[in-house]
């Protein structure tokens, strides 16, 4: 180890502070505008703080009746929704995929990863005509199947890598001393994986949370999201309401983040890194 | 790796089935009814017949070419740059965190702080921050830099996609930078001392020994980029301007044009980014197969 | 009274220049009832636990708030109807989904009620007969509308014939700052705006024409009057010859203040919303608005400085009604009668009027045909506009009509080729 000297502040440590310091407040200053942004009335250029401070988009927002509350519900039912179904669907998918090689298994990476990194543009376009003649256009329900089209494959894809690095063994060595196979699931296999299961629900989650444009196409303006409230927000001007409204956005997915963090830098970054 | 043979292709396919069988519905289906629409299958306005008219004209016909190709050119632009100034940043911080001694924990979550925000919240946070009269630009008056908003650099809503690339890379450079920075964590505990050791400096140790490591994971992250950046819709939407716009956002205009006949016009746009997309996708793996295969 | 006298002398330019309009006029002879239902009270009675889907342009929150209080709560509480007020970033996309889910075959039970609608959108619906009706005339307050009048029975020429409704009436007119400007320093006319641009480097923008540029698309219609000399040879059916001969012109005329606008002319506000912000934020010297109240709404949401004011040019602002249409396949066709009906009443016409509402656009109905004690409360209404309107006297002498509906997408996609991406 080279020896430093305590006490004395070398020029290079500084600037690698000083840089990191810059780093944090980069990718903080959104939030930060947003938070001022928040509870201002009447900011304009080029006053640095609000000229007045109120907490009426608060509590307009907040109301019982509007439609912001209407969306908070949708988006977390819907997303609730997709991350059990995701996993539901993509635990087997991802056990085959990380276990086991197998002819074709090329193929199915590529249709599993596809729906993933494909923009929802053409699939979303698509989907619209059907929905609207199944009925499923304008409905949660509708929307909430649109979303696993994006969700699932990285659900897959995290298992996929948590199952990589899984060791079997454990599983036969309990069907070898007598155990159901329900109960090694429950008692072997869940608590091996459930770091991966936790991060690969966030992943389904935050997806679904913010889907725009699958709303927007299969939703037809029925079915209140808050990205779609945010969006549409956006194209208007009202500052202090677009800044709760992506404060409310964010807040949850951030915290979602800050509850599982530390599971997520142990597995997710594998699982990010074979992305 | 699995100690025991591998189960049936019966079982294998059984737990594939319902991933696998969803995703061809919603994902194959949705494509294919885009891809017939696009070839001129309108049953509504009475049109069955197949025909590569919607291509041509976004290609050649002067309604739409320069749209198109204008389009073509600034998504490639938008997305290339954004790619490589998120890896380069990527790297940078990464190593920077990565050395340094004091405050890892919080250095690392400020680092993934905006993994959770979305496209979305980051392109409003960028118009309250950038505009000619937003927070920055206030803070240079603040400083006696500058006394009008038009002294302040156009930096949303310009016509270079500078806004829609400042977006981008404040959104990727975590996500690249987070996945490099577990690589380094994870792989170079060994090397990296040794390295150092025998007498190698920082310069050398970078480009022999945690270059070659994290390169695979940055490239296959890279491409995802550049992927995403080409085909995503919301932040292009909201930070850019009419002309030249990116194809997302056209193909979502043309989608939504009162005149039913442009549909045809939007599904033959969002498929031909679709295949362009793909075609990324296909490297990367192709590049992931190789790097497998060197292991 | 000042601003009776206006608002009667606006009345009666909007009577003759539908004049203009005059082509096969037989009023047609009114169904008693709306179609489908047996009376008015057969009406309430299907109304009364239902749900009203109304799509609407959600891009104004303080207008949203005004909807939601103003028209929900009275629904609930007098007719026990809920609303549900669909915010779209553009009336084009619920006209979109009206027609996708026409082309899926859905007949029966669709997303849409009701859209806040006129103009080219309006045609495009028509066309398609995608509309519920007619009914406009069946409705107990349509005797408060003037149906006689070509303004209200026309809408971009088009014969209304009973397919969609009024709500209220707006023109295009300008905003300033007081404390910026002062009002010698206003340009009349396009000619002295273009010298006021010249000599103002960087200080004046409009709303790119397009979809959500709405605005925009009337702004430029306006330079088009005034560069061809005149509105009335644009009245009656799109004249395409007319519109070859003076389109290059004004592209050469909105091109000529390109170097000398906002952003040198590379990008334009998307909707009057930005602009409002650019003219806050002092980047930009004037805004735009339709509303009758003028800068009264932006004042009262907080989003312009409280010394804007409104005024207008002499000539070309473009004015007319805006309406709302039930669709053929609208699964609460009652409640949107009701709600329709409601839209009408004088109390409610007298209070959207209001600044600080946001809403701030002018009457649909006609002050002569209510009774005493309605009559006094929209004068009195009409007076309280405050400050930050314009001068109703000016409004109504700048009067002029919008064009055939055809004009609109021509204009805006001829715009986006001749200017913007010159």
């Amino acid at each position: 180890m080279v020896e430093r000297h305590r006490g004395t502040p070398d020029i290079k440590s500084i600037l690698r502070y000083l840089l990191l310091g810059i780093m944090g407040l980069a990718f903080t200053a959104p939030m930060i505008a947003f938070l001022l942004n928040a509870f201002a009335r009447q900011w304009f250029f080029p006053q640095l703080l609000p000229q007045t401070w109120t907490l009426e988009a608060w509590e307009r927002l907040l109301s019982g009746r509007s439609e912001f509350v209407q969306a908070l519900g949708n988006s977390a039912l819907i997303a609730s929704v997709v991350t059990l179904v995701a996993l539901i669907l993509g635990l087997p998918a991802a056990r085959v995929m990380g276990l086991y090689r197998f002819r074709g298994k090329r193929v199915i990476e590529f249709l599993l990863l596809l729906p993933a990194v494909v923009p929802p543009l053409a699939v979303s376009m698509g989907l619209t005509v059907n929905f609207l003649r199944w009925g499923l256009a304008g409905t949660w329900v509708g929307v909430a199947l649109v979303h696993l089209v994006p969700v699932l494959p990285y659900v897959v894809l995290i298992l996929s890598g948590t199952f990589a690095s899984y060791d079997v063994s454990h599983e036969a060595q309990a069907r070898s001393l007598g155990a159901k196979p329900l109960a090694v699931f429950r008692y072997i296999t869940l608590p091996m994986i459930f770091p991966g299961v936790v991060v690969a629900g966030l992943f389904a989650f935050l997806i679904s949370w913010s889907q725009y444009l699958l709303t927007l196409l299969v939703g037809g303006g029925r079915v209140m999201t808050l990205p779609i409230l945010l969006f549409s927000s956006a194209s208007g001007s009202n500052n202090t309401t677009i800044a709760v409204q992506a404060l409310m956005f964010t807040a949850p997915t951030l915290l979602l983040l800050l509850f599982t963090s530390r599971v997520l830098s142990r597995n997710a970054l594998t699982g990010l890194a074979r992305l | 790796m699995s100690s025991e043979s591998n189960p049936s292709r019966w079982h294998i396919a059984i737990l594939l089935a319902p991933a696998v069988i969803v995703l061809l519905v919603l994902f194959g289906g949705g494509l294919i009814y885009s891809l017939l629409q696009s070839l001129g299958w309108q049953p509504l306005i009475g049109q069955t017949r197949l025909s590569l008219d919607a291509y041509t004209n976004l290609l050649f016909s002067p309604d739409y070419a320069e749209v198109f190709w204008s389009g073509l050119a600034f998504s490639l632009w938008v997305s290339g740059l954004s790619t490589v100034i998120s890896a380069i940043l990527a790297v940078a911080i990464a190593l920077l965190i990565y050395q340094t001694a004091r405050g890892i924990r919080l250095w690392t979550f400020l680092f993934q702080f905006n993994l959770p925000v979305p496209h979305l919240v980051a392109a409003v946070g960028m118009l309250f921050l950038l505009s000619q009269s937003g927070l920055i630009s206030r803070g240079t008056v603040a400083l006696g830099l500058t006394s009008t908003p038009a002294d302040f650099p156009i930096l949303v809503r310009d016509t270079a996609g500078l806004g829609i690339i400042i977006a981008y890379v404040w959104k990727e450079t975590p996500f690249i930078g987070v996945i490099v920075l577990g690589v380094l964590r994870s792989m170079s505990d060994s090397y990296d001392p040794a390295a150092r050791n025998l007498g190698a400096n920082g310069w050398q140790r970078f480009r022999y020994i945690l270059l070659p490591l994290i390169t695979p994971s940055l490239l296959s992250s890279s491409l995802i980029v550049f992927a995403f950046t080409f085909g995503a819709y919301e932040i292009p939407a909201l930070l850019g301007v009419r002309f030249p716009r990116g194809l997302p956002v056209t193909a979502l205009r043309l989608f939504t044009d009162a005149d039913l006949n442009a549909r045809s016009e939007a599904m033959a746009l969002s498929l031909l980014i679709t295949l362009m997309t793909s075609l990324v996708i296909v490297v990367y793996l192709w590049l992931r197969g190789i790097a497998e295969r060197l292991t | 009274m000042k601003h009776l006298r206006h608002l009667v002398i606006v009345t009666l330019l909007l009577l003759t220049m539908g004049n203009a309009w005059a082509q096969d006029e037989t009023a047609e002879a009114p169904f008693e009832t709306p179609p489908g239902f047996a009376s008015w009270d057969d009406v309430l009675q299907q109304a009364k636990g239902t749900t009203v889907n109304w799509y609407m342009w959600g891009g104004s929150d303080a207008i949203n708030a005004f909807v939601d209080d103003f028209y929900g709560t009275v629904l609930q509480d007098e007719y026990g109807i809920t609303l549900n007020r669909v915010p779209v970033a553009d009336t084009v996309d619920a006209i979109n989904l009206v027609l996708s889910e026409a082309e899926a075959g859905k007949t029966e039970g669709g997303s849409v009620d009701m859209i806040w609608i006129n103009g080219e959108n309006f045609f495009t619906l028509r066309q398609a007969d995608l509309l519920y009706g007619p009914w406009a005339q069946t409705i107990p307050n349509s005797t408060l509308v003037d149906w006689e009048s070509p303004a209200v029975a026309f809408d971009f020429g088009v014969p209304v014939e009973g397919y969609e409704s009024p709500w209220s009436s707006a023109q295009l007119h300008f905003i300033y700052d007081s404390s910026r400007m002062s009002a010698e320093d206003l340009p009349h006319n396009y000619d002295e705006l273009t010298a006021w641009i010249a000599a103002h480097p960087g200080r004046f923008t409009y709303i790119a024409p397009g979809p959500g540029g709405y605005m925009g698309t009337r702004f430029v219609k306006q330079v088009l009057y005034h560069v061809s000399g005149g509105d009335e040879q644009w009245n009656g059916e799109w004249n395409p010859t007319l519109y070859a001969e003076w389109s290059p012109k004004l592209w050469d005329y909105l091109n000529a203040w390109k170097p000398n606008l906002w952003r040198s002319g590379e990008t334009y506000p998307a909707n009057e919303n930005e602009l409002a912000q650019l003219f806050a934020n002092g980047e930009v010297d004037f805004a735009m608005t339709q509303a009758t109240a003028g800068a009264g709404p932006y004042i009262a949401a907080g989003l312009i400085p409280e010394t804007s004011r409104a005024f207008t040019f002499e000539q070309y602002s473009i004015g007319d009604y805006n309406y709302v249409a039930i669709m053929k396949n609208a699964p609460n066709k009652a409640a949107s009668l009701v709600l329709a009906n409601l839209l009408l009443r004088p109390d409610r016409q007298a209070g959207h009027i209001r600044p600080e509402t946001g809403f701030g656009l002018g009457y649909a109905i006609d002050i002569n045909r209510v009774s005493d004690d309605d009559r006094a409360m929209l004068q009195k209404a009409f007076a309280d506009l405050g400050d930050g309107a314009a001068d109703p006297a000016a409004l109504s002498a700048a009067f002029a009509p919008d064009m055939a509906p055809e004009s609109q997408s021509i204009i805006e996609a001829d715009w986006e080729a001749n200017v913007l991406r010159k």
